[in-house]
């Protein structure tokens, strides 16, 4: 490699990406996704106008309904109605939720026997009706647990997962803004990487390349450095995104957090290289960076859902994308801070490694010095 | 010696074959042409030689031998390639500087004093001297091409590969081209191996060799290849003789004839090969159709028609006329813009100022056009056709398109396609066919609904000189039959003869607007229309 050939070419790209103004979507598409996605995405439901008829007026009853008055998920209010009176008052809307707690519900429990509380959701919002319903079951399988004599018996009840986020020490931005980072981290630089060959292709100054002694690795370095410059620099910007706008903590260390996001963007302007390879207009390099990157980051990043609760085909589908492994790298600086000392960051940073080996070279023997 | 050995090379893309093996032998300080039409096989040949494409057969440069773009990458450093396209090999934001020191870098040229030196010589050869901060694509097309060209040179190539490089540029950047050409030639001793889609260049060039259809079908200084058809070459003949070529005030004939000898041009090297390989030329007649009398006297009239992109001004007070019965050349190199002016004529672009009467109706907005629309017939450059349906269901297309009964349809198909010639080809894919072929059913599509008017945007480039040649015939025709009048846009200067009347564009402005007739009178001493066109763009 002749660094006077890669100088000349990685000169002409920034100036190229700054003259073009696509030095304005290198900085503002990142943030932007950032931003949208951060204060855009709220899978919690607060504030659940409920109200509970409580037929037993047991120590038990009072013990749930107490949870649901102190909890800041429900507004509830107690009163003495028949059941279709309220069920009209969901038909107002006027509530969202009633529960109904029947009579000798202690007793019941107290015997171990079965006993049923009627839950009423209003279902006009489907995702949060379920959220709703995720939340009122965590709150009574819990004051059951509680109140139970037996442990074996409590644990033959609770079959239901409570949904992560019903935790009062997550806020909903520590889920999101780690798993956009690292959506965009895929998106941004993917697409930077496939314009910026694709380009010379569709413009045919990729005739410098095939007709002059440029060598294939002089030419791929001078086209992948400068996207891992512009977006190295992305690494810092959204990182203080996260922690002064969305005021996340920061445990891990900054170190694991700059080396995992270097080897993900070096994935990322892989898969960049791999769509140059196969397409030879802009328009179409952008839009197919755009589909490949977007939907694995999205569904598979366990933004939106945690690996641990997806069906057993998407376990193994997200364990196939390389955005698990850093979103997990990435939940860990930010929230948890075990850092290497956890054998799984270890193993999860030494598969992002091998991923962007692979994909690198792969990307580099299927770019030929010839016109296709 | 530089010396270049090509030795049964061949060129496939995918299924498609891109040239036939060919061979050939080259020196340096010559200056061989590579002469046809687009797809005849010019370009593949020089990817090969710049191992730039894959091949089969053998090519041998500087002592080396390769068959493979791999192997060709010890003389590359040696070898200098610009390819077809205007300042292709230019980034649109680098300037005039920028590209020679980048060019430099990745050539890996020291740059000492001596490279200095000749890198302002270059400069000052491509007139580029005062622009070196001037960035690429805010360059005119011929300094563009200059600078591509130089951008070439740099670091002194021994073998100089040059596709197309004239294609579309001005006639004044066009000398100017083939004047640094020489001037480095005579110094350097370079080969340089030069294609052309324009016969007048062969003159400039030592060799010559002739493209056809992936083959060269003849070869030789062009002196030689026109003394060698000299005998088949005769004044036009009043009437068809059999398996003979008339054309364009020539007949051509394998067979001696009674007519009176005429000069020929290298064209007549392509029709004799035709005749040889195919015999006469399918005659080709117009489907008949009623006069419509009622239609006024001009056609259309431009006032003052002006086009801004920006700062940019395309089209710059412009007015023209077009009369029944007349074919107008609009003529002028690339960007000169000939195409924003017909895109304003169809209302593709707005008019940012003047006055369009069509068909004597003042055109103001959109709705006015819409009753013009039936009579108007338009073919776009790299005509606008569906490359996923046969050239019937494209025909069937455009004449639903214009509302034609559909009974008629079939049979008006039928009729065009015997007509104009491409009857066999009815069920073909238009990818699948010559451009020739492709040119003259874009005009079936756009005359199926019996237009009074037929705008054609650069219908010509690309297509082969007898197809060429067939298509005026049939615009010349269809002129006579119909009283149709035609607005054609070119870039090759030497079809403005076959237009009644000629409008010169230069940057965005008319510089002249007469018939062919009066030109030739105002230049006594122009002996084509290169040599006016010159004379315009040098008074200025």
């Amino acid at each position: 490699m002749r660094i006077g050939v890669i100088k000349a070419y990685f000169k002409k790209e920034l100036l190229d990406i700054y003259r073009s103004k696509l030095i304005l979507m290198v900085y503002i598409m990142p943030s932007m996704l950032l931003i949208l996605f951060g204060y855009g995405i709220k899978t919690e439901v607060t504030h659940t106008r409920t109200l509970i008829i409580d037929n037993d007026q047991s120590k038990a009853s009072y013990d749930l309904v107490s949870t649901f008055e102190h909890s800041k998920y429900f507004n509830s209010e107690v009163k003495n109605l028949s059941e279709n009176r309220a069920l009209d008052l969901i038909k107002q809307d006027k509530k969202d939720l009633i529960i109904i707690i029947p009579e000798e519900f202690e007793k019941h429990l107290l015997k171990g026997l079965k006993t049923s509380v009627g839950v009423y959701i209003d279902g006009s919002f489907p995702s949060r009706a379920k959220t709703t319903e995720n939340y009122v079951n965590g709150i009574i399988y819990d004051t059951i647990m509680k109140r139970s004599v037996s442990k074996a018996e409590s644990k033959a009840l609770i079959t239901i997962n409570a949904r992560n986020l019903f935790n009062q020490s997550l806020r909903d931005e520590d889920m999101i803004v780690p798993g956009v980072i690292s959506l965009v981290l895929l998106i941004a630089p993917a697409v930077l990487s496939a314009l910026l060959i694709v380009k010379e292709k569709e413009n045919g100054t990729i005739f410098n390349f095939y007709s002059s002694s440029v060598k294939k690795s002089e030419f791929l370095a001078a086209k992948l450095l400068p996207v891992l410059l512009l977006h190295g620099i992305n690494i810092f910007i959204l990182f203080l995104w996260a922690i002064y706008l969305f005021e996340l903590p920061f445990r891990g260390s900054f170190l694991l957090y700059t080396f995992s996001s270097l080897i993900y963007i070096i994935i990322s302007l892989s898969v960049g290289l791999l769509v140059s390879i196969i397409t030879s207009s802009q328009i179409v390099a952008y839009v197919l960076t755009l589909i490949i990157t977007i939907i694995p980051g999205f569904l598979y990043s366990g933004m939106l859902m945690p690996i641990s609760s997806m069906e057993e085909e998407s376990v193994i589908v997200a364990h196939i994308y390389p955005v698990m492994y850093y979103t997990h790298i990435l939940y860990d600086v930010f929230l948890v801070g075990d850092g290497l000392s956890a054998s799984k960051n270890v193993l999860y940073l030494i598969i992002l490694v091998g991923y962007a080996a692979i994909l690198l070279t792969v990307g580099s023997l299927l770019l030929k010095k010839r016109i296709a | 010696m530089n010396r270049l050995q090509v030795r049964k090379v061949s060129v496939t893309y995918r299924k498609k074959t891109g040239l036939k093996p060919v061979s050939l032998e080259a020196t340096g300080g010559e200056i061989v042409g590579l002469i046809g039409a687009d797809g005849a096989g010019k370009s593949s040949l020089m990817h090969a030689i710049a191992g730039a494409k894959s091949f089969d057969g053998e090519i041998k440069f500087d002592n080396h031998i390769y068959s493979s773009p791999k192997e060709a990458e010890k003389v590359k450093g040696s070898i200098g390639l610009m390819p077809q396209g205007l300042g292709l090999i230019l980034y649109e934001q680098l300037s005039v500087n920028e590209h020679l020191d980048f060019f430099a870098d990745i050539r890996g040229i020291r740059q000492d004093s001596a490279f200095k030196t000749y890198r302002e010589r270059l400069l000052h050869m491509a007139g580029l001297s005062d622009f070196t901060e001037r960035q690429a694509g805010k360059l005119s097309g011929g300094m563009m091409q200059k600078l591509a060209l130089i951008c070439t040179l740099l670091h002194r190539p021994k073998l100089l590969l040059l596709d197309e490089p004239t294609t579309g540029v001005d006639p004044l950047s066009r000398m100017e081209l083939w004047d640094i050409l020489n001037d480095i030639i005579a110094k350097e001793k370079t080969l340089c191996i030069v294609s052309t889609a324009y016969m007048a260049e062969a003159t400039k060039m030592d060799r010559v060799f002739l493209f056809e259809d992936g083959e060269i079908i003849d070869k030789g200084k062009a002196g030689e290849l026109i003394e060698k058809v000299r005998p088949f070459s005769y004044e036009a003949a009043p009437e068809p003789f059999e398996k003979s070529i008339t054309i364009h005030g020539y007949t051509y004939s394998l067979k001696p004839l009674k007519l009176k000898p005429k000069e020929p041009t290298l064209d007549a090297v392509f029709f004799i090969n035709f005749i040889k390989k195919y015999g006469p030329i399918p005659e080709i007649s117009i489907v008949h159709k009623d006069r419509d009398e009622d239609v006024p006297a001009t056609i259309m009239e431009a006032k003052g028609l002006t086009k801004r992109f920006g700062e940019f001004v395309a089209n710059d007070h412009i007015d023209m006329e077009l009369n029944r019965g007349e074919i107008l050349g609009l003529l002028g190199a690339n960007g000169a813009g000939k195409t924003t002016f017909i895109k304003m004529l169809l209302g593709l672009l707005p008019i940012d100022d003047g006055e369009l009467f069509l068909l004597g109706e003042r055109i103001k907005s959109s709705d006015d056009r819409q009753i013009l629309k039936a009579k108007i017939g338009y073919v776009s450059q790299h005509f606008a056709l569906y490359k996923g349906m046969s050239v019937r269901e494209n025909l069937r297309y455009f004449a639903n398109m214009h509302h034609i009964e559909s009974e008629r349809i079939s049979g008006l198909i039928r009729e065009y396609a015997n007509t104009l010639g491409f009857y066999r080809y009815l069920d073909v894919l238009p990818t699948d066919l010559p451009m020739g072929i492709n040119q003259r059913f874009s005009v079936a599509a756009a005359i199926m609904h019996e237009p009074v008017v037929l705008f054609l945007d650069e219908p010509t480039s690309g297509v082969d000189v007898v197809a060429r040649a067939v298509f005026w015939e049939m615009l010349q025709r269809l002129k006579d039959e119909w009283n149709i009048a035609i607005l054609i846009t070119t870039h090759y200067m030497s079809e403005a003869e076959f237009c009644d009347r000629v409008v010169l564009l230069r940057d965005g402005k008319k510089i002249t607007d007469d018939t062919v007739k009066n030109l030739y009178q105002i230049h006594p001493d122009a002996h084509n229309f290169e040599d006016i066109f010159l004379d315009y763009y040098n008074s200025n």
